[in-house]
């Protein structure tokens, strides 16, 4: 933290801001001193009254009727004085959003001069023949196997299909997942015993599933 | 001899020693004599913080009537704080940087710490952060007298000038002065 850097430059807006809440307090203040008056005036003219002096309590009373009035009118100062120091705060807020719309506008400017529209073009088009590219890769990577092998691998499958709904029914999982149109499904009988641990997996059908064309 | 408390009418608790005669008297023994002064601006600093009070004059000690007659005065054993021994007192608070003379100069009125003018600052800074005051331009006076209660109601504009210049220092605050009068702002604090 290096001197007084940080800390803004005394304006001479400044000095006008504070000269009128200065005003605003040199008013309050007579406000309060008025205020002692009206209760002075009728302090005394309840101790006349008391000591059977009614026309110096009149006076007494007179004179505060006129201290009333005058509070009433610095009311209206005060009023006039507050909302000024408000409208000129208020400004300064405007001022400070105008400050920040603006700064936000040049970033947003900066940020398009970055971004134009050819350049976007371009990318979008280079995007595209990257993808063509990989497309045409992965085509010629897919398209490895000919349609004789191809077709083989469907029979094979029918074949492996086949015997596994005429085959032993080892699990009733994989009959109904290659059966599911046929009608009588049977179930497989509660095993008696308690299950010691699964039977192996009969992995030779996964492995040719996978070369199910999608 | 039984020594106990005493609630005063303001609700402050006064500690068993007040009730001992010999705490209304300078005591011959030094020694003596330093714990006495050493209860004594205990006992002054947390009743002015109780009532809130900032200044304390030997004048109190004399005529009765003032704020604070609940504790240099004790009418149950019939003893009052002789002005001579509150001055003693008062050098003391002083010397040890809980009060000061206000005005300078002087030594028979003093301006009470207890709260000291770094945790003034401390105090003043929350307060503006918490009622929104930051960056704008207010005058002493709205501080030391706000429309709604604050901790900071009150303040003797002295201590308020050392509390803004402590802020000022870390460039949390910053006096400006023009012919009429004086007015503050205040930052948040920098990273």
């Amino acid at each position: 933290m290096g001197g007084n850097q940080s800390t803004p430059k005394i304006t001479a807006q400044d000095r006008a801001i504070l000269d009128l809440k200065l005003q605003r307090d040199k008013l309050r203040q007579y406000q309060k001193k008025v205020q002692g008056v009206l209760d002075r005036e009728e302090a005394i003219a309840r101790q006349h009254l008391e000591a059977g002096r009614k026309d110096r309590a009149l006076i007494a009373l007179r004179q505060r009727k006129y201290q009333q009035s005058l509070l009433q009118k610095t009311d209206g100062q005060l009023e006039n004085l507050e909302s000024l120091v408000f409208t000129i705060e208020f400004s300064l807020v405007e001022v400070s959003v105008l400050h920040g719309l603006k700064q936000g506008n040049e970033v947003l400017k900066e940020i398009h001069r970055e971004m134009n529209v050819e350049s976007v073009e371009k990318l979008l088009d280079e995007t595209a023949e990257a993808r063509a590219y990989q497309n045409e890769i992965s085509d010629m990577l897919a398209n490895n196997l000919t349609l004789d092998e191809e077709d083989a691998v469907q029979e094979e499958l029918k074949q492996l299909q086949v015997e596994i709904v005429r085959g032993p029914r080892r699990r009733g999982i994989h009959a109904r997942l290659l059966t599911e149109t046929e009608k009588d499904v049977e179930l497989p009988s509660v095993p008696q015993t308690a299950p010691t641990r699964f039977e192996e997996e009969p992995e030779g059908i996964y492995m040719h599933l996978h070369y199910v064309p999608l | 001899m039984s020594l106990s408390t005493h609630t005063t009418p303001s609700g402050f608790v006064l500690p068993s020693i007040h009730a001992a005669p010999p705490f209304f008297t300078k005591q011959p023994n030094p020694a003596t004599e330093a714990i006495v002064i050493e209860q004594w601006s205990k006992l002054i600093l947390s009743y002015a913080r109780h009532r809130k009070l900032f200044m304390l004059r030997v004048d109190d000690a004399e005529t009765p009537g003032g704020e604070w007659d609940e504790v240099l005065r004790n009418e149950r054993i019939n003893r009052r704080l002789p002005p001579t021994h509150l001055e003693s007192i008062l050098t003391a608070m002083v010397v040890k940087g809980v009060a000061a003379y206000e005005p300078a100069k002087q030594t028979r009125s003093v301006l009470l710490y207890w709260r000291l003018p770094e945790e003034w600052a401390e105090v003043l800074h929350q307060w503006a952060t918490s009622t929104g005051q930051m960056n704008t331009i207010m005058t002493y006076y709205e501080i030391t007298e706000p429309a709604v209660p604050s901790p900071l109601s009150n303040i003797p504009i002295p201590l308020l000038r050392k509390a803004i210049a402590i802020l000022a220092k870390t460039n949390r605050a910053q006096v400006i002065a023009i012919a009429d009068g004086e007015g503050v702002r205040f930052f948040a604090p920098a990273k």
